[in-house]
């Protein structure tokens, strides 16, 4: 810092670290129709971000091209040469073929075969004495874990969580979420989407909402999740009222 | 010595079956994971075509059956990779036209004294010295760039965007596993058949996942499990005086029931 030389994070707040990841103006088109439209937004070390938006806003589509998955319509996707990204898909048949797999080898797969790599990713979820059993024949929660040490094996630098927690139980979901939160504080960063907008706004230090364009990008204290969704909020927060009317009765 | 090795004929037969039933199977565990195993059927029909051709032509069958099978199976995973067809369209397609061609060249090439009907059902029994020597080769080939490529298989077999995130080269994988399938069915065409490959491919990799916990240890007992099937299943034909092809599956088939119901009282 010497030189004299501006960094190029000076004009960023000063929780932000250096940029991971630079989406810029990026548009996917997917049959015919914009899935996503003129998104830019900047992901910087450390950050802790939630994305969020209803159902076909696009979230998926952001995240496949964010890994390299999707080509851009238009628009550039830069990441700095170094950054890898961890990725947890959604929870669906992964893993789940005919063949068995056991917990230790699916890891393995995001350490490049590596087995002390791995078995040390495993140690990170608390999920070491699982290593030789098949990975069907854990819970939801435990799968999850599982998915995060995979991730975790090939030393990421970004941590990202397509709807991690989708059919699992609350004191699962809470584990999980707390273990997100020490990745987070040990210097991971971490994008989670979710449609759980609640907890998402406890969790995260900044929120991005999408509905094939960015409808908003900053911290959660200042996100209005019913002007934002009104839709997805309000059939939430009646289920959370139905819930606790039936305690009541 | 038990007479079955005192016939020269049956001891090539024996080192055919076992390089056969080490390398089905091994493929097989790729195919299965990925719900792709009825890959075999349809390439073993368009390698019927190969070989039809080949009589046609007074040309060695299977060699002609070799670029003609590993041109099907290019051509599928070019179907499946551009989503122009469904995988399972493209496989029900490949298959009925390649049995097509393989009648009519057949019909054209009467008066050939090769018998087809030895492809379609095996006739292990008549593998040459040479067979025995091509066989070694390709298999050692087949069973050494799978090793070479292991990781990246099983990474694809069970999570192919994972695999294409660490960077390895998916679509060209893929391309190389239907070629290496490809291969592999042509070079089982004499020793189980083509109506008859998909089991040795299928059926070892599904007994053995009855009892294992992990895929290495699949892909372990699958193999095990292919060269009892073929081992078991040449003396059966020898001493019962039944077509081999049909008594290496059934002998796969039996360990199969055998492994299901252990696993049910386990």
């Amino acid at each position: 810092m010497s030189s004299g030389k501006i960094s190029p994070t000076s004009a960023l707040p000063s929780h932000a670290g250096k940029p991971l990841l630079d989406i810029d103006a990026v548009t996917v088109t997917l049959g015919g129709e914009d899935a996503i439209q003129s998104i830019s937004l900047c992901v910087h070390a450390g950050e802790f971000i939630g994305l969020i938006g209803p159902n076909g806003a696009g979230k998926t589509t952001l995240i496949r091209t964010l890994l390299g998955l999707t080509t851009p319509t238009a628009g550039t996707v830069k990441r700095t040469s170094t950054s890898v990204i961890g990725y947890v898909p959604q929870r669906g048949n992964l893993y789940n073929a005919q063949i068995p797999i056991s917990v230790l080898e699916v890891v393995q797969l995001g350490a490049y075969g590596n087995r002390a790599v791995a078995l040390k990713a495993l140690e990170a979820v608390a999920m070491q004495d699982f290593a030789h059993k098949p990975f069907t024949e854990l819970s939801g929660g435990q799968q999850q874990r599982v998915a995060i040490a995979k991730a975790l094996a090939s030393d990421p630098d970004i941590l990202l969580l397509d709807e991690p927690t989708t059919g699992i139980d609350e004191q699962a979901q809470r584990v999980f979420y707390e273990l997100l939160r020490s990745l987070q504080q040990e210097g991971l960063t971490i994008i989670i989407v979710s449609h759980d907008i609640d907890t998402v706004l406890n969790l995260v230090t900044r929120v991005i909402c999408l509905n094939r364009t960015l409808l908003y990008d900053g911290p959660p204290e200042n996100f209005e999740a019913n002007k934002y969704m009104p839709q997805t909020y309000q059939e939430q927060h009646r289920i959370l009222h139905h819930h606790h009317g039936e305690h009541h009765a | 010595m038990l007479d079955i090795f005192s016939y020269s004929f049956m001891i090539r037969a024996f080192i055919a079956g076992c390089l056969i039933a080490v390398t089905v199977p091994l493929l097989g565990n790729f195919l299965v994971a990925r719900r792709y195993s009825l890959i075999s059927d349809s390439l073993a029909h368009v390698s019927l075509a190969g070989v039809g051709a080949g009589l046609l032509f007074g040309l060695t069958p299977l060699y002609l059956a070799i670029p003609v099978t590993v041109g099907g199976a290019l051509l599928l995973e070019w179907l499946r990779q551009r989503q122009r067809l469904s995988g399972e369209i493209s496989l029900a397609i490949l298959m009925s036209g390649g049995l097509a061609l393989a009648i009519v060249f057949a019909n054209l090439a009467q008066g050939s004294n090769v018998d087809f009907t030895s492809y379609l059902f095996g006739s292990i029994t008549t593998t040459t010295s040479t067979d025995v020597f091509v066989l070694s080769i390709a298999t050692s080939f087949v069973t050494a760039t799978v090793l070479a490529n292991y990781r990246a298989f099983v990474h694809i077999a069970f999570d192919e965007d994972s695999a294409r995130i660490a960077g390895y080269n998916v679509s060209f994988l893929n391309y190389l596993l239907a070629a290496l399938t490809a291969l592999v069915v042509v070079l089982s065409l004499r020793i189980v058949g083509g109506l008859l490959i998909s089991a040795l491919l299928v059926i070892p990799v599904v007994a053995a996942s009855q009892f294992t916990k992990s895929f290495r240890g699949t892909v372990f007992a699958s193999l095990l499990i292919g060269l009892l099937s073929v081992i078991g299943g040449l003396f059966v034909a020898f001493y019962a005086g039944i077509a081999a092809g049909g008594a290496i599956v059934l002998s796969a088939l039996t360990i199969l029931v055998g492994c299901m119901i252990w696993k049910k009282t386990a």
